[in-house]
């Protein structure tokens, strides 16, 4: 048995890098006693494009769950829709999927 | 007041004056936490940025700016240094639709919103295209957020307001909540 390391454990670290971008980032809204039901949902609709059944059962995960993933992709999307989100007036957080 | 559908998804609101006046006021007073715009010779803040990391220490702005990282402090800062600026301009600009539509019926008002705007203090209706209804919405919202985290309303508040003293002090916020709920409930229904 060798016991120099082989090329492929030298790649390693890089290898598990590149594994751990690839993991998508989240958007996720939390409950709040003060948006209104109809208005967060409208707001899913409007901001993401979601379809009326998508958008109404998101928000009644955020209402019954206490938060819902809405959205996933790269830490820069998930940035711009929390953003997105804060204007209007949803309480949002980015977070990397694990 | 009384929401309703116009033509090519424009929406009339037909306020009473003192209606007119509590949404003028309570738009003023956000706009007076939001703050000043940046000075036009900040370099860094004409192009979005600021060296605000720090969640604001008021609970309202700290509502309308939440943090977007929960664990990661770091993180939030940089985000909020990014974004906080835009944010701030976005609500500003939303509030500022709202005084102007409304001022287009009811008159510009007095500073503190003692004048009830149209001679003899009739009703009148605001015609907003769906772009001005929805910064309607937006800062509608901003309001309530910002009366709502001031009255610390949980998902009961209905009940608590229900047996509050009438006396309370908090009584008048209270309606203007649940005038203010009403209204975007409203609103909400005719734009969707």
């Amino acid at each position: 048995m060798s016991s120099a390391p082989a090329p492929v454990e030298l790649e390693r670290p890089d290898i598990a890098e590149e594994v751990g971008s690839d993991r998508p980032w989240l958007a996720i809204v939390w409950n709040d006693p003060i948006n209104l039901m109809s208005y967060v949902t409208f707001v899913f609709q409007t901001v993401f494009g979601y379809p009326k059944a998508k958008a109404e059962k998101l928000m009644k995960d955020v209402h019954h769950k206490g938060r819902a993933v809405v959205a996933s992709g790269t830490r820069e999307e998930m940035e711009w829709d929390v953003e997105i989100l804060h204007s209007y007036g949803l309480w949002a957080t980015v977070k990397r999927d694990d | 007041m009384r929401v309703r559908k116009g033509r090519h998804d424009a929406v009339r609101i037909r306020f009473e004056p003192e209606e007119a006046a509590l949404v003028r006021t309570l738009m003023e007073q956000l706009l007076e936490m939001l703050g000043e715009p940046p000075a036009a010779d900040d370099e860094l803040a004409a192009v979005g940025i600021t060296d605000q990391v720090d969640k604001p220490d008021d609970p309202v702005l700290a509502r309308l700016f939440p943090d977007a990282y929960r664990d990661d402090g770091e993180a939030a800062g940089e985000f909020r240094r990014y974004t906080e600026m835009g944010l701030r301009d976005g609500k500003r600009e939303a509030a500022g639709v709202v005084l102007a539509t409304l001022a287009d019926v009811f008159g510009e008002g007095g500073p503190a919103g003692q004048d009830g705007g149209v001679p003899g203090g009739s009703s009148g209706e605001v015609e907003l295209t769906s772009d001005q209804a929805q910064a309607w919405l937006r800062a509608l919202n901003d309001i309530r957020l910002a009366l709502g985290t001031r009255l610390d309303i949980s998902e009961e508040w209905y009940e608590e307001a229900e047996r509050l003293d009438p006396s309370d002090p908090r009584m008048p916020m209270f309606a203007a909540y649940d005038w203010l709920t009403m209204l975007q409930e409203s609103l909400v229904r005719a734009v969707w």
